[in-house]
């Protein structure tokens, strides 16, 4: 039973990881980007437990310039998929356009809330 | 040469009337006494009492009360300091006097020693009233004491008093010790509860009532016990200091020299302690002692001198203020450990005990609270016996300016540190999208 449960898991871990491995190099860029940017924000709330929440401004701008920074790079990953058809009549080049512009806002308003 | 030397002398001649009064602004201490009687026999037969005020630098001016010149003011100016009236059976004062103006005399913060007596009359009873005391109203009733009388009482209707129960403070009665009791044959009365200024001095003792004595008591007496107050004090808002007595012969020569022995106790006094009790208590009623006065308050932040227009919050301030006390003579510094300071807005936001350097200097030192507003520091005080401070000062409180927050701190830099990673990821990631093959 327990053997059997394992090798499930394994099966289910293989078929994953070849189903990704077709998917484009671009979207591959993404998610190592949104894993690097939620990765950052995890740190940042453990140290917040251990410290305490003094500057709680700074807290805030940290762990949300990680936060937006991710559903930013999530929204460009939706764009630029080709398999999505929704977005079929946007080009790459203005999605990625627009992915830029939000970050320019996102880091101005972080900086003034950092304190 | 000649014209300035004249106009020198003429200057002077103007300035020094000026320079020697501004001397005696300061001094607290009533100089000129009307004394109103309604016989002057009471001269000679109060005269210990009379002579220590005169020795004691009062200018005592004897009138009779019903003398038609009579006036404590002329041209709006009061003639006297204080005015003592030893006058019960008088139904109406001569010239312009009258209850009102005697009560007004009192407000402008002149002191009045008020005796009654037996069958005292309406006038009387009335500025008394004014004060916060009523007096019995039956005018034939006297204090009666089947226990606490004192021996030498030869009537044997147990009217002569010997009362102990003294009020227990060292400003309003000196700080020696009244050891034998005080002689009174008199009117009792008692307090109008809706007064808070007015305090008894000499208590009756528990066993004690008021009622007609030559007269069979066929109704309960109205006053009895320890309500009965002998001798009352009253001070103003305004400090002004009234003595209210409902014994005339307390002040007299005669109890002044008479020993006193009190009923079923086996001490025996020389003299009663009429003379310390009356000489103590006018030195309280004429301002020689427990009268304060209270410099400006000084405020600055620590580690400065002057006074700024504005604090901010969670500023470190000190505050100091000067109390002297007068001795009759001079200002002394004054010492207690229980004079307070409020840095109030609404409520009290600070309660802080001074501390004195017995030299007359308060001080402490404390935080601006974490409140922003119109503050304003407040020294109330009021103790049994002395003159009432009440001083306060404005001050504005600012909260931080932005500039003054404080930034870079240690704990925060990870923080810091996440953005910028951020940022440098984000140019990294753009460079690597665009140019990846």
């Amino acid at each position: 039973m327990v053997k059997s449960t394992s090798k499930d898991a394994q099966d289910l871990f293989h078929s994953l990881r070849s189903a990704y491995s077709a998917t484009p190099t671009n979207l591959k860029i993404i998610d190592l980007y949104v894993v690097f940017a939620v990765f950052t924000a995890l740190i940042q709330v453990v140290y917040m437990a251990l410290v305490g929440s003094f500057p709680f401004n700074s807290f805030l701008s940290g762990v949300l310039s990680c936060v937006g920074t991710a559903v930013l790079a999530v929204c460009l990953r939706i764009q630029v998929n080709k398999e999505n058809k929704e977005f079929k009549d946007l080009a790459p080049e203005r999605a990625f356009a627009d992915f830029v512009l939000c970050n320019l806002v996102l880091h101005l308003v972080i900086i003034n809330f950092l304190g | 040469m000649m014209n300035i030397s004249r106009s020198l002398a003429l200057i002077s001649l103007f300035i020094l009337p000026l320079l020697s009064f501004s001397f005696s602004v300061d001094n607290p201490t009533d100089r000129r006494v009307l004394v109103l009687l309604d016989d002057l026999s009471l001269k000679s037969s109060h005269s210990i009492f009379f002579n220590n005020l005169k020795s004691r630098g009062f200018d005592l001016d004897f009138k009779l009360a019903e003398d038609s010149k009579l006036a404590l003011q002329r041209y709006g100016q009061y003639l006297y300091d204080g005015l003592i009236i030893f006058a019960p059976s008088t139904e109406r004062l001569g010239g312009s006097l009258d209850s009102k103006s005697i009560a007004d005399f009192v407000d402008s913060g002149r002191d009045l020693i008020l005796s009654a007596d037996t069958s005292a009359s309406d006038l009387i009873r009335g500025i008394a009233t004014e004060c916060g005391v009523d007096f019995d109203e039956d005018s034939s009733a006297m204090v009666i004491d089947h226990s606490s009388f004192s021996v030498s009482d030869v009537d044997g209707d147990h009217t002569l008093v010997a009362a102990d129960d003294l009020v227990k403070s060292d400003v309003i009665l000196g700080k020696t010790k009244i050891e034998a009791p005080v002689l009174f044959r008199g009117v009792a009365h008692s307090l109008n509860p809706n007064n808070n200024l007015v305090l008894k001095v000499l208590s009756a003792s528990p066993s004690a009532y008021s009622a007609n004595p030559s007269s069979k008591l066929s109704s309960p007496p109205q006053l009895t016990g320890s309500a009965i107050s002998l001798v009352s004090v009253m001070q103003a808002r305004n400090n002004a200091r009234v003595v209210i007595s409902g014994s005339l012969q307390l002040f007299s020569d005669r109890l002044f020299r008479s020993g006193v022995q009190k009923a079923g106790s086996p001490n025996k006094y020389e003299k009663s302690g009429n003379q310390q009790f009356v000489t103590e208590l006018s030195k309280w009623v004429f301002h020689e002692r427990g009268h304060l006065k209270a410099g400006s308050l000084v405020h600055h932040r620590v580690g400065e001198t002057d006074e700024p227009a504005i604090y901010r919050i969670k500023d470190d301030l000190e505050f100091s203020v000067e109390i002297f006390e007068w001795s009759g003579k001079s200002w002394e510094p004054y010492v207690a450990d229980d004079v307070q300071v409020q840095f109030y807005m609404m409520s009290p936001y600070v309660l802080k005990t001074l501390s004195t350097d017995k030299k007359g200097l308060f001080h402490t030192s404390f935080k601006v609270p974490d409140v922003y507003g119109v503050f304003q520091f407040k020294v109330e005080y009021e103790k049994l016996g002395y003159t009432t401070l009440s001083l306060s000062k404005q001050i504005p409180v600012r909260p931080y300016r932005h500039n003054e927050y404080e930034r870079f701190i240690p704990t925060a830099y990870p923080y810091y540190g996440a953005c910028f990673t951020t940022m440098a990821g984000f140019f990294v990631f753009s460079f690597v999208y665009l140019y990846h093959k």
